[in-house]
């Protein structure tokens, strides 16, 4: 071994640290953000995209920033569903809701369908409205007076109306749907909100108003909506395209509940 | 010096505690096992369930590796530096630390106090107990890390400018790696859990608790994987009568462990959206990197394994294969845990790419890969460690060599039968972290032999681990026998100058560190800005 060997392995090791992490770093914040959708973004916002930051919409995030953070904790009971004392409850006071989401959770509109929804999504959302972590017309004072009860009531009711024919997912579904998009930080819509597979909390997608799946995804990306914890589904909002953002709305819209 | 190890109450408590712990966490696995296959009927309370998942993890991921390191540890300060371990009192005291913290943490799980599997899973919180008794263990292993810095300085001052024996210079790679990676669950336990577990706070940010825990999680694989690796190069070549192919070919392993393993736990976190893809890019890139120590050893090992050949007569190119000592149990078991590294690696070139991890994320495949590299490829080298250590700890002999090969065989053939259809069942899309399956769905139905196979593997290792301690139990008690010298392998050419780098820690050290910033850095302080939290879930009777 030669006198200078020594110095040398640990410079050239160094180097070659460096250059995988310089390859790694061009790659992972330049060279991949910029295929695909959000083409337009300038390579700073790239750049944050690819690091997580969820939050470059001009203006919008900060103006409109809620001080309230989302904050549930859903009562094991409810996995359980409702006594029919409950459920019955919960009809009656649905009986304010049906002007908008119909008088058998269908709303044949704009607003959600929130038959057979999840329980704990109902719960979820409604607390959020009380609470000021979600804002939304007049969401916000329907859910003011609302009792914890009630609350659990009218979840119950709403997970005990029939769902249409479910179905399993079908290999025509988008891409994003099925497998998502790795590479802008897309996991699998269906991985979550059905129909491949099914996390708590996450709500179910089928069925529900075009209008209403794209204007909630657009809420995400843009910040105005922010009750998903850890920026979750604001960070994968943001990765959409307009198209993309349209694609996976329709194809919800257009699935059977 | 005597050819009994000095330290050896010390070591034998390490070890002995290490393999009681091993056996009973066996045990809960393979109850986990039968419980859900189709050969039992449901499991009653899905709580008894997740119970036994926690104590299997905790005494698996915790307890026994870091008791079999920090004994193998003691002894190769011992053995390899040729001096009486300085700090035996802070020895015992860590021990001491580490079994009433495992103890603690241990009974808390079992009394139902803390369902939250060993990776913790916040906002999941469970009795305060548990979290401070993993603590007392980390901490209790650092103060092992301690030692073994201090031991290597002192003998450095005595022998100025020598190189440091190969067994140390890795052993305290290891030590090294520990310190640092478990500060990731330190910070998570400390800052997070434990004040929302003792009542001071009520909400706990879940997505930097994952982040924090992937810091740890990645990295602590290695740290297991270090005293298999250490076997690799200083028993094995000695033990089927080889040279060890090249010294400084090992310490560029050990060293390149030491810079790859940490900046990569990302890819634990792929389907998580609140980290960057970025991040998930530079996670995966690095991570591949991770191969290139591993590919060495392979190459080394196997290159030393054809010496010991053809020093025995083999020869053609692959004829020597033939003149290799296939009843020695080290040349059985080395090759055991190859193949199961080969496959438990090929497995794991899946989990790490970022886009096809999606296919297997959460799934048994999963739990399949890091059996097979964990009680696979890596425990069958810490029997081949007790085996080989065994006389010189307890001056009694090893005689029944048969029983030995049968352990081995049985461990190999065991592992192989449990994790294979796992992976199979992964990619039939079957969850992990399941208390039951109901077989009478019939997409589920033809998952259900995978469980029974599982069981069926699982209770061959169970076999395999009652001979193992009846083995040492027998030799412990049995007849004395006339020891020589302990000794490592012996490089080819004799080790006069190592590279200075090769020889200290500094620059990997540095690099180190100065990845797991470049890494995490952002991440984390893209969390913490976040600034979200949720509501804590807790885990109690």
């Amino acid at each position: 071994m030669s006198e200078d060997a020594p110095a040398r392995i640990g410079f050239k090791a160094t180097l070659v640290v460096i250059a995988v992490g310089a390859f790694a770093f061009t790659m992972g914040f330049y060279i991949l953000p910029s295929n695909g959708a959000g083409a337009t973004d300038t390579i700073w916002q790239r750049m944050c995209r690819a690091a997580g930051f969820t939050r470059t919409s001009p203006g919008s995030a900060s103006a409109l920033a809620s001080p309230v953070f989302t904050s549930v904790i859903v009562p094991k009971d409810l996995y359980v569903g409702g006594t029919a004392e409950q459920i019955g409850h919960g009809a009656t006071l649905a009986l304010r809701c049906a002007v908008c989401h119909g008088a058998q959770g269908v709303s044949g509109g704009d607003a959600p369908d929130l038959a057979a929804q999840h329980p704990e999504v109902i719960y979820k959302e409604l607390l959020d409205y009380q609470r000021g972590a979600r804002t939304g017309g007049v969401m916000n004072a329907m859910a003011a007076s609302l009792s914890a009860d009630n609350i659990v009531d009218l979840a119950d009711y709403y997970a005990s109306l029939p769902p249409e024919n479910a179905v399993l997912m079908s290999m025509n579904a988008p891409a994003l749907v099925r497998v998502g998009d790795p590479m802008r930080n897309i996991a699998p819509c269906g991985s979550c909100h059905g129909t491949v597979d099914h996390k708590k909390g996450a709500p179910s997608l089928n069925g529900q108003p075009y209008t209403y799946l794209n204007a909630q995804l657009r809420a995400f990306a843009s910040g105005v909506r922010r009750n998903d914890a850890n920026a979750d589904m604001r960070s994968v909002a943001r990765g959409l395209s307009d198209a993309d953002t349209v694609l996976v709305a329709k194809y919800y819209a257009g699935t059977p509940r | 010096m005597s050819a009994v190890i000095k330290a050896r109450h010390l070591i034998l408590a390490h070890f002995w505690s290490a393999f009681v712990v091993f056996f009973a966490a066996i045990l809960l696995g393979e109850w986990q096992m039968v419980v859900r296959s189709p050969m039992h009927a449901w499991v009653d309370l899905p709580e008894h369930y997740y119970r036994a998942v926690t104590g299997h993890g905790t005494a698996m991921a915790y307890v026994f590796p870091t008791l079999v390191a920090m004994g193998f540890g003691y002894s190769i300060v011992e053995l390899a530096l040729k001096q009486a371990l300085i700090g035996l009192r802070w020895a015992w005291f860590a021990f001491g630390l580490l079994a009433v913290g495992a103890l603690m943490a241990v009974a808390t799980v079992a009394a139902g106090g803390a369902s939250v599997l060993y990776t913790f899973y916040p906002p999941l919180v469970g009795s305060p107990f548990y979290y401070i008794g993993v603590v007392m263990v980390v901490v209790g292993s650092w103060i092992w890390v301690g030692l073994m810095a201090v031991n290597l300085h002192a003998w450095r001052k005595a022998n100025p400018g020598l190189p440091v024996p190969l067994a140390m210079y890795a052993a305290t790679a290891g030590a090294l790696l520990w310190a640092w990676t478990a500060v990731g669950a330190a910070l998570e336990i400390l800052l997070q859990i434990l004040p929302v577990a003792l009542g001071f706070k009520d909400r706990i940010d879940a997505g930097l608790a994952r982040v924090l825990f992937s810091w740890t999680l990645h990295a602590i694989v290695y740290f297991w994987l270090f005293p298999t690796y250490i076997a690799y190069y200083v028993i094995v070549p000695r033990a089927i009568g080889g040279r060890l192919y090249s010294d400084v070919m090992a310490r560029l392993a050990f060293v390149l462990f030491l810079v790859f393993s940490m900046p990569i736990g990302v890819h634990h976190l792929f389907m998580d959206p609140e980290v960057g893809a970025g991040f998930k890019y530079v996670h995966s890139v690095f991570t591949g990197m991770v191969a290139i120590p591993t590919l060495l050893t392979v190459f080394t090992i196997c290159a030393s394994v054809e010496i010991a050949a053809r020093l025995r007569g083999g020869h053609g190119l692959v004829g020597w294969l033939r003149a290799l000592p296939w009843n020695n149990p080290v040349m059985l078991a080395v090759t055991f845990s190859f193949v199961m590294l080969g496959l438990g690696g090929a497995g794991g070139l899946i989990n790490m790419s970022y886009p096809l991890d999606s296919t297997i994320h959460n799934t048994q495949w999963v739990t399949g890969h890091f059996h097979l590299i964990f009680a696979g490829a890596i425990v069958i080298m810490y029997f081949i460690i007790a085996y080989d250590l065994w006389p010189h700890l307890t001056g009694g002999a090893l005689r029944n060599f048969t029983m030995i090969r049968l352990q081995l065989w049985l461990w190999f053939i065991g592992t192989l039968v449990m994790t294979l259809p796992w992976h199979v069942a992964g990619l039939l899309g079957m969850p992990r972290r399941m208390a039951y399956f109901d077989y009478s769905n019939p997409t589920i139905a033809p998952e259900a032999w995978t469980v029974t196979a599982a069981a069926l593997g699982g209770a061959m290792m169970v076999a395999s681990v009652v001979l193992f301690l009846w083995v040492l139990y027998r030799a412990q008690r049995g007849r004395r026998m006339v020891l020589t010298a302990y000794r490592f392998s012996v490089p080819v050419h004799p080790v006069l100058v190592v590279p200075a780098p090769l020889n200290g820690f500094a620059v990997w050290v540095a690099l180190m560190v100065g990845l797991t910033i470049a890494n995490y850095g952002v991440p984390i302080f893209h969390l913490l800005s976040l600034k979200t939290s949720v509501p804590a879930v807790f885990s109690r009777e």
